[in-house]
């Protein structure tokens, strides 16, 4: 049965944001799908999120008085908050793509700053040539412009620098540079991996990497740069860097590396209609927002797209996404699917946002309040987070997290689990979920006593699951809220169920469930 | 009652009893009766009824400290090159020379490893390592997880045995972690899911308040239960749902089994000690569990390591101890082996803050009752020339020990696999287990 268009906005919206209030989806669903997608893909229409300023505070300590952990706990609590309130989903989700891809870690990091400057390089808000934080950065093609220039927004990345050592890369032979780390993962793992992803072919030789190592040389961060406390500032140091020519997908020539981003977004495999890159970020995109393993064709698709095959600007990330929303093309088809429908698991960060965005929703305003930034959701947070399995600025390698079903095992769904009872009982007055004020805009004050169970039951199922709830499930959770609780008075028995109620809804295979 | 049949035990008739109305007592003592019965059954059906617990040293241990050389140009060198770190002869624990006539001893904290040593339960395995060393943390362990030197594989050494071994089990304890939140590599596998488990006692469901545990749970079960058998992604979840349930009850209800002996004391201050006193309790509980990891930080010594170094093996030791006589007091010291590892050794030439940076091969130490008690291979040469060149640490040479060698052995003579596919590779077996 094809998904009518209310389904589809709501859909819509989990995948490109990160869910949404039924109030919004039936403001959503009022102005229509396409103007929905046109909202989506045209974020800078809406404000950009606001940086913390409990962040930009820790930023310009003196290293002695910087604390890593504490830093990282702000950090954290930080993006999702933003994930869960921005009024830009998709650039925020096209964020968490980026830092999936290009998975930077602060355990191979020195100065743990950095990977704020990283998480703010991807939204378009750093130029690492001066250091600087600017909402816009000028330039800066993060994360939806032109592919091409973000090879070159990412090398320059101080928080990369360090962590696959290019900065130490200087020049060697002419045959490769004195470290190739760098280069081995932006071809294997950042641009177009180790094989095509349709014609499976080798993509590269490890000629190749080494002598993309050589056009990488001399690429440092400076160690002291006036007004910044840690290194951040770019610098290209040509008495450390090899100034070709190259060998390199087939090409000679070149200076610098500009040469070999060139290639690798050029790159064709021999009788490959699309480049290589077109394919795996087709591939990786259409993975990320609409189900796992698409057929050759939808990635062939875009591909199309991102090589300009239609006269389109080449390398572009958002006419990408523009192709997989918007009706009407073969890729959108897919997206649009029953296939793809509630068919993708939640990572964590998803699972954390979208119950925040949920149930801290203000009818009165129109938004979510979001995340308190209090020491104990800061902690409960981060260690929620940990044991879910998904640390933010720390994925376990530089492959980055494993998607889909990979996200849930026993451990993670008891963490899942523990981490929505315990957020569950905070306080609001700790920083946690305001009930009353659910309850009320809901006309919910006086249902338990008035025992109108199944209205309750229904109320919560719309704004947390993606579809209505069973006869058997409603009636165990109607069960519940009968279920008498030993010992409890009974001014708090109605306080306790409710927040009962939403533990096991988000802790139900439905809410796993994108 | 074979494996399908329990788990429609537990995930179908379950809700039966439930739905009947049975008392949640009832309901509990089924669930148990059903774990009981079958678990029995299967560790019955399975070919070795044996486990291993890694223990791991997260850091990079200074082996040079730990197993001494007493003899020959190694302990001339180790004590000019360790002017303030080389601990006195007269303290060292001798315990007999190896295969090149170094004569060798322990660390003085290490005394009662020593003294399972004398009774013939510890094999001390030399120069471990692998060739080109890479002294990053991170990439050498995950060398050591995978036991892939080129840092490729995505799955541990230990997991791709869970997956030859055990293609079909459903046992959701079959190997469990109680090293923090994040399932170390070494147990990552394409199919058999291995719990981390912090700790036992949080491996629980947590609900509040706790008078509502029991209406929550049922409820949990019940929307667990439901199947929605077009929606394969979901099915997949929530019978993981159901196997956490399964897995957190098999547990709890499980070492419960475990009763402490007065004579044996755990030390609760030491963090080993903690973590070994729950895998005791999981193998009391004879849950069919296979594989039990812990893991002892701190061995990063790059300043004043004297002391900390110390009291990590005086913690190392101390647990090991307590652990093995407890195995012995369950009757289970039979069927477990204990193997310690750590991602590198340190360098010979103590650094200038009277500490060692990371280097290259270390020793290993197996421990157990079936365990042939004794020295493995040579000290690590300490002469210029082995060396690397401005590194100051042993190269990986001829005299050294692929540390595939040491999990081939375990694979093949504890285990009874071919260890080949999962090694990707024949390696040397050692001569340290009995038949």
């Amino acid at each position: 049965m094809p998904l009518d268009e209310y389904d589809k906005i709501a859909h819509l919206l989990r995948r490109a944001g990160f869910t949404a209030h039924p109030d919004e989806l039936d403001a959503a669903a009022a102005r229509g799908l396409q103007a929905t997608v046109e909202d989506l893909l045209n974020f800078e229409r809406f404000p950009d999120v606001s940086p913390d300023p409990e962040i930009l505070t820790a930023l310009d300590l003196p290293q002695s008085d910087f604390n890593r952990d504490d830093f990282l706990n702000k950090l954290t609590r930080w993006w999702l908050h933003v994930m869960a309130t921005t009024p830009r989903p998709l650039q925020e989700k096209m964020v968490l793509f980026w830092h999936g891809l290009f998975a930077t870690s602060v355990r191979g990091l020195e100065f743990w700053q950095q990977i704020y400057l990283q998480n703010e390089n991807f939204r378009g808000n750093f130029d690492p040539d001066t250091g600087q934080l600017l909402r816009p950065a000028l330039g800066n093609p993060f994360p939806v412009g032109s592919f091409r220039r973000m090879l070159e927004y990412l090398s320059k990345d101080p928080a990369m620098l360090y962590w696959l050592d290019n900065q130490f890369n200087v020049k060697k032979s002419s045959e490769v540079g004195s470290n190739e780390n760098y280069a081995r993962e932006l071809h294997e793992l950042f641009s177009m991996g180790v094989e095509d992803v349709v014609a499976k072919v080798p993509n590269y030789t490890e000629r190749d990497i080494r002598q993309a190592s050589r056009a990488l040389t001399g690429w440092r961060v400076l160690q002291r740069a006036a007004g910044f406390t840690f290194p951040r500032v770019f610098s290209f140091d040509s008495a450390r860097h090899d100034f070709g020519p190259y060998e390199h997908l087939g090409k000679r020539g070149g200076t610098n590396a500009d040469f070999i981003f060139d290639n690798i977004v050029r790159h064709r495999n021999p009788g490959q209609k699309q480049s290589a890159v077109g394919r795996f970020l087709g591939f990786r995109l259409f993975q990320f927002f609409g189900y796992e393993d698409p057929e050759p064709e939808i990635i062939n698709a875009l591909a199309d797209v991102f090589d300009g095959a239609y006269g389109e600007e080449p390398f572009n990330i958002r006419n990408m996404l523009r192709v997989i929303f918007t009706p009407g093309n073969l890729v959108s088809e897919a997206f649009y699917s029953e296939r793809a429908f509630r068919a993708r698991v939640k990572s964590p960060t998803e699972y954390v946002v979208s119950l925040v965005r949920l149930l801290t929703f203000n009818r009165a305003t129109g938004r979510p309040d979001g995340l308190s930034s209090s020491p104990n959701v800061r902690r409960l947070v981060q260690n929620g987070m940990i044991q879910m399995g998904q640390q933010l600025f720390a994925p376990p390698d530089v492959s980055g997290w494993r998607e889909g079903l990979a996200w849930i095992s026993t451990t993670s769904i008891l963490a899942r689990f523990n981490f929505a009872n315990d957020i569950l009982a905070l306080q609001v007055t700790q920083g946690g979920i305001d009930l009353t004020r659910l309850l009320a805009q809901a006309g919910l004050q006086e249902a338990l006593p008035q025992q109108r169970y199944g209205e309750v039951v229904d109320f919560f199922a719309r704004l947390l699951w993606p579809s209505p709830p069973s006869a058997d499930a409603r009636e165990a959770l109607i069960a519940y809220l009968q279920a008498p609780i030993p010992n409890a008075s009974s001014n708090d028995v109605g306080n306790l169920k409710i927040r009962g109620l939403i533990h096991l809804m988000l802790a139900a295979p439905d809410f796993h469930l994108s | 009652m074979n494996k399908t049949t329990r788990r429609e035990f537990i995930k179908k008739s379950g809700l039966t009893v439930l739905s009947v109305g049975l008392s949640q007592q009832v309901f509990w003592r089924h669930v148990r009766a059903a774990s009981e019965s079958v678990l029995t059954q299967a560790a019955a059906l399975s070919p070795v009824d044996r486990v291993l617990v890694v223990i791991q040293m997260d850091g990079g241990n200074d082996g040079l400290n730990t197993v001494i050389p007493l003899s020959g140009s190694a302990a001339s060198l180790y004590r000019q090159y360790r002017p303030t770190l080389a601990i006195p002869e007269a303290n060292v624990l001798p315990l007999g020379t190896d295969a090149a006539g170094t004569l060798i001893g322990f660390h003085p904290n290490l005394q009662l490893l020593k003294e399972l040593y004398a009774q013939g339960h510890v094999a001390v395995i030399q120069s471990v390592g692998y060739p080109n060393p890479n002294r990053s943390h991170f990439a050498s362990q995950d060398i050591w997880h995978t036991a892939d030197p080129e840092g490729r594989k995505r799955t541990g050494w230990l997991g791709d045995y869970l997956d030859v071994a055990f293609p079909s089990s459903d046992n959701p304890l079959l190997a469990v972690s109680l090293a923090g939140a994040r399932l170390p590599l070494m147990l990552r596998a394409e199919h058999v899911l291995v719990p981390a488990i912090g700790s036992v006692d949080n491996y629980q469901f947590r609900t509040q308040p706790s008078g509502d545990h029991q209406n929550k749970m049922r409820a949990f079960l019940a929307l667990n239960r439901e199947t929605a058998s077009d929606h394969r992604l979901r099915e997949q979840i929530r019978l993981i749902a159901l196997d956490t349930y399964e897995s957190v009850e098999m547990l709890q209800s499980g070492i419960q089994r475990y009763t402490a002996d007065p004579t044996i004391v755990y030390n609760m201050q030491n963090p080993l000690a903690r973590a070994l006193r729950q895998v005791a309790q999981i193998l009391a509980a004879k849950l069919g569990t296979r594989i039990l990891y812990v893991s002892l930080g701190g061995f990063d010594t790059h300043q004043s390591q004297a002391t900390p170094h110390a009291n990590l093996l005086a913690r190392l030791s101390e647990a090991i101890a307590t652990f093995y006589a407890d195995l012995v007091r369950l009757g289970q010291d039979d069927r477990v082996l204990l193997m310690t590892w750590s991602e590198f050794g340190r360098k010979v030439v103590e650094n200038g803050n009277q500490g060692t940076d990371h280097g290259t091969v270390g020793p290993q130490l197996l421990i157990g009752t079936r365990v042939k008690g004794g020295i493995i291979g040579e000290h690590p040469s300490l002469r210029a020339e082995d060396l690397n060149p401005g590194l100051g640490d042993p190269k990986f040479s001829v005299q050294s020990l692929d540390f595939r060698s040491t999990y081939a052995t375990i694979l093949e003579k504890w285990f009874l696999v071919d260890s080949r596919e999962i090694l990707g590779g024949a390696f040397e077996l050692l001569d340290v287990l009995q038949g």
